[in-house]
């Protein structure tokens, strides 16, 4: 039978296509947002969702400690993975039937769904005092402040510019930790020859390239990385091309690991640092956790290795690799905050939990006991009496001091960021890294993009 | 229907079989291995000691059941329309049908979402079977379509002269005839509802609604990602849909010898 | 498309007209178009609707921008290697799934031992999720993973290579997990299919001393066109919304070489939130989809024996 495509019939789909069209237009205009309620504020069952806490047992203890104080709220958690987040979250949030609390990040999450929060500050000042904002980490609060708004309260921060490595692999080849770009290929050199793993970092995705890009350029010229993406200085700068180009010299001299375009974070790199693989990984302040015995273990058990012996970790800053005598600080901003939708139904309780969590020193104290994430609650440390160490004596005073460290750090990570200038990092940290575009090209690249971004983004 | 007499043919044919087959082996051997790294069988305690584990089961049961139901019924009297019965603008209702299979799953999360709140169907069953349905229906229907193409008209003339209506000729000739094809329709839609990942995501909201297709969930963090319970999980996800293959296998080859022509 | 039978003599082509039942036919194909119609062209009319404007899905208000998606698209470098790269994997992957689901289906059909086994082995990467499986291909191209360990121990050693860190590898990559995961299915299919012929022809083409290829070829080859067709226009189709395996296991890289229309599509609406952008896209594809599938069956009808 030959395909009769009349114009009586193209007509006709035509219509049904544009009536589609309009039902469509319709029915979204008329789904109006209603303006959530109060509700009590001691009692209510309330809706988390969030990528993070993700085993259950957190969510659990977090949920268990707040019954404590507040019996008769209910909560709710659901998680969500994040590489899921922004599928699910967004009709979610735009519909009436979404969460009451749910996790924000800074950069492109409180950009996109910033949006659907209420502003948190009377909240806070309620909590805290009109001094709050001296007692919480300052940085943590300002990732999640978008055009005044406080769309989210932090609940742990997390700081990136470090390495950590292995103690026993060291000690095993009489090596000590680099401090300056030379140091680091000798110590892979010797590595090498020993046929062990010197430095791994997940390259395939943009949030670890854009942190040890970050760190590289704090070694070139402090401050740097901060100030372009404020907009402040240009990505098609001298700095720049230097810092690129000694990202590329990782990948020439051999620092990186072989097939490092290809690898993720998590699980490739992680898995292959708890095995002993790796010397060194590209971590920051959240791989505390790794210090101690209960979580390695679990961890090396989790990659797949039976019997596993858990190894001693210490942080170190990272080298000196621009040879300027710069100290490459690290960055950071809050690791997740949980923002109260308002739209939701209970907005009186949901702000509780969510006080609680943020700016009581019990909940702050739970966050802090898992190591994972840094209690933004100013006077809130770990109780390092009830954690154990995997070996107390060499770990516990380079962990503390890194630990204490954190809490004067003033460079932010994701918050200045939208997802198009991420990308475009991924973009430039590949191309130089597998050779395909020159520092320069690179460096212009960014820049145009940049450009664009801003121009998209406002 | 290769015919081997010989009996060195039919060791070379079987090594030949042999040989394709390895590399399909291989990384499903990987994967095994993979979920018994580490804690051997306790990952696979670990992933049925997930709460509610059994209920995400049911759930999936439930909405894989349905999604079958719905896409046989359909597509059995789309197919038999389509490659039999007189319709103005047959193929441009084929086209507009087939248009549907190529719309990305994620673009059409935000308008059915607004929908499903609308019609007061989010958080039910209903709101995931629906469009896995609509989504599986095109490829079932062209499926189908071809397979009843394929059979003799003679078939249809026996119908017509024992003066059979269309819907007996329907019922009676052509359900037993395409077994074959229906076993294959119901495998892919039963891998394409059981595997969903986005759809059960997004309009299921309650825990115990859950699908086992979500379980992987628990053991992804943010600073920790454990494959092997993941691959745990992915064996036991896929058990039910391997058993449900080899029971068909069976149908398929009755049904076969059954419809015979001669 | 009518077979015509050796043994009754019925050809159901040239001499006599083929006639259809002339019950009217609309009603049955009514639920089909409604579920399957209905709810996805709300979904398409909306995707366009969305493809005119300028917004991140979430702000209340959008801007209308026209048709400049349409215009950026054309211009976007981007769009088009994601596009050569979904067209050469479509190739690639339909000839050589098709190549060995048939031999398999021909094979399992001859008399093997074992034959429930060989199946299971094929078709179980199709029931298995592509999430699922991507962490275990990841692994096993690593660059010390076990495809190079296999290849070591094949003596072919100086071919390791980290295989998902190269551009030049990498969609190989993709398209070789593509092709283990779908085989199985045009497996299943054309076994079905052969199911269907009729064992006289094969048997009048052996008294007649044909060997086996020569059967395989002549034979049992044009007897299952109508499923290759079908699957021609599902792996275009596929191949042009292909997003599981590209993402999870390269992540549309390294530097965007194994980036896909389907890949784009979910970093332009759902990570980079231009879901204005990312709903142009959609439509795009919709277009190239159907046009594909036309233009597929009607060079079918056209090299088919007319009736």
């Amino acid at each position: 039978m030959r395909f009769k495509f009349t114009a009586k019939v193209a007509m006709r789909s035509i219509a049904a296509l544009t009536i589609a069209g309009l039902a469509g237009l319709g029915l979204s205009a008329c789904s109006s947002s209603s303006q959530g309620t109060a509700g009590s504020a001691t009692s209510g069952t309330i809706n988390w969702w969030g990528w993070t806490p993700t085993n259950s047992d957190e969510a659990k203890q977090f949920i268990a400690e707040f019954n404590k104080e507040y019996p008769k709220i209910k909560v709710n958690f659901k998680l969500i993975g994040i590489s899921d987040y922004q599928a699910a979250m967004r009709p979610a949030l735009a519909s009436n039937g979404g969460p009451d609390v749910y996790d924000l990040q800074p950069g492109p999450y409180v950009q996109q769904f910033g949006s659907y929060a209420e502003d948190l500050t009377a909240v806070t000042a309620k909590a805290l005092g009109s001094d709050w904002k001296s007692k919480i980490a300052a940085v943590a609060v300002d990732g999640l402040t978008s055009k005044g708004k406080l769309t989210a309260l932090p609940i742990g921060s997390s700081y990136a510019g470090s390495l950590w490595y292995n103690t026993e692999l060291f000690s095993q080849y009489n090596l000590k930790a680099p401090t300056t770009l030379d140091e680091w290929k000798q110590v892979c050199d010797t590595f090498k020859k020993n046929g062990v793993g010197c430095f791994a970092q997940g390259v395939s995705q943009e949030g670890f390239d854009q942190d040890t890009l970050q760190s590289i350029t704090n070694s070139v010229e402090p401050g740097y990385w901060t100030k372009a993406s404020k907009g402040d200085a240009k990505w098609d700068s001298p700095q720049i091309v230097e810092a690129l180009g000694i990202w590329k010299k990782l990948f020439d001299d051999g620092i990186m690991q072989e097939g490092a375009l290809g690898a993720q974070q998590y699980p490739d790199i992680n898995n292959a640092f708890l095995t002993g693989k790796y010397a060194m990984v590209m971590m920051g302040s959240w791989y505390t956790q790794y210090a101690t015995e209960a979580a390695m273990t679990q961890s090396i058990g989790a990659a797949g290795v039976a019997g596993a012996m858990p190894f001693a970790i210490l942080p170190i800053h990272f080298p000196d690799v621009a040879g300027k005598g710069n100290k490459s600080e690290m960055f950071g901003d809050a690791d997740y905050g949980l923002a109260v939708a308002s739209k939701s139904k209970h907005r009186a309780a949901a702000e509780t939990f969510v006080r609680w969590m943020a700016t009581s020193a019990k909940g702050q104290q739970v966050v802090a006991d898992r190591l994972d994430t840094t209690p933004v609650l100013a006077g809130v440390v770990p109780d390092f009496s009830s954690i154990k160490f995997v070996d107390s004596a060499l770990q516990t005073d380079p962990v503390n001091a890194y630990l204490k460290g954190t809490s004067t750090i003033s460079e932010p990570r994701f918050a200045l960021l939208n997802a198009d200038l991420e990308n475009a990092f991924l973009a430039a940290a590949q191309s130089v890294g597998s050779g395909s575009a020159t520092p320069q090209q690179a460096a212009a690249t960014l820049q145009q993009a940049a450009d664009a971004a801003k121009a998209a983004n406002g | 229907m290769f015919e081997v007499r010989s009996r060195r043919s039919k060791v070379l044919l079987q090594l030949l079989a042999t040989a394709l087959v390895l590399p399909y082996l291989f990384p499903l051997i990987a994967m095994v291995q993979g979920s018994f790294a580490g804690a051997g069988w306790g990952n696979y305690q670990a992933v049925i000691a997930v709460p509610g584990f059994f209920q995400f089961f049911l759930n999936s049961a439930i909405i894989a059941a349905g999604v079958i139901v719905l896409v046989y019924v359909v597509t059995m009297l789309a197919a038999y329309g389509f490659a039999k019965l007189h319709i103005r603008f047959r193929e441009v209702y084929f086209w507009m049908l087939l248009a549907c299979l190529t719309l990305p799953e994620v673009v059409l999360l935000t308008p059915l979402f607004t929908t499903t709140q609308a019609i007061g169907l989010y958080n039910t069953y209903w709101a995931v079977i629906l469009p896995l349905a609509a989504l599986q229906v095109p490829f079932a229907v062209l499926l189908t379509r071809n397979f009843i193409n394929g059979l003799p008209e003679e078939m249809f003339e026996a119908a017509r002269v024992d003066g059979a209506s269309s819907l007996r000729g329907f019922l009676y000739l052509v359900i037993p005839l395409t077994r074959p094809i229906a076993a294959a329709v119901l495998i892919f839609t039963l891998i394409g509802a059981w595997n969903d990942y986005l759809m059960p995501l997004v309009f299921l909201q309650s825990q115990d609604m859950q699908t086992i297709t979500l379980v992987p969930q628990f053991f992804v963090g943010e600073f920790s990602n454990d494959q092997t319970k993941i691959l745990a999980s992915a064996v036991l996800t896929a058990i039910p849909e391997i058993v449900a293959y080899l029971c068909l296998q069976g149908l398929f080859e009755r049904g076969l010898s059954a419809g015979a022509i001669k | 498309m009518t077979v015509a039978h050796p043994v009754t003599g019925a050809v159901g082509s040239s001499s006599r007209p083929r006639r259809r039942l002339q019950a009217p036919g609309l009603p049955w194909i009514l639920p089909a178009l409604v579920l399957g119609g209905g709810l996805i062209y709300y979904c398409i009319g909306y995707t366009g609707f969305l493809s005119t404007l300028n917004w991140d899905g979430a702000s209340p208000d959008p801007q209308s921008v026209g048709l400049r998606n349409y215009t950026n698209l054309a211009n976007d470098r981007l769009f088009w290697s994601a596009l050569l790269h979904t067209a050469l994997f479509f190739v690639v992957t339909f000839v050589l799934q098709t190549t060995i689901g048939v031999i398999f289906a021909v094979i399992m059909h001859s008399r093997i031992k074992l034959a429930v086994v060989y199946k299971v082995i094929i078709f179980v990467p199709v029931v298995l999720a592509p999430a699922i499986m991507a962490p275990v291909f990841r692994q096993i191209f690593a660059a010390d993973g076990q495809f190079n360990w296999v290849l070591d121990h094949l003596g072919l050693g100086f071919l390791a290579q980290p295989w998902i860190g190269q551009e030049s590898t990498a969609l190989p990559v993709i398209m070789s997990i593509t092709i283990w995961q779908w085989t199985g299915l045009t497996f299943v299919l054309y076994y079905a299919a052969m199911s269907q012929i009729d064992q006289s022809l094969i048997e009048a083409a052996r008294i007649d001393g044909a060997g086996n290829i020569r059967t395989l070829v002549s034979i049992i080859w044009p007897e299952l066109r109508g499923t290759t067709i079908a699957l021609g226009i599902l792996s275009a189709i596929g191949a042009l919304k292909t997003f599981d395996i590209p993402w999870l296991v390269t992540v549309g890289g390294p530097n965007n070489s194994t980036q896909f229309l389907g890949t784009y599509i979910y970093q332009m609406t759902i990570q980079l939130a231009h879901v204005g952008y990312g709903a142009a896209l959609s439509i795009v594809l919709l277009v190239i989809a159907l046009v594909m599938a036309i233009l597929l069956q009607v060079a079918a009808r056209e090299r088919a024996p007319r009736d």
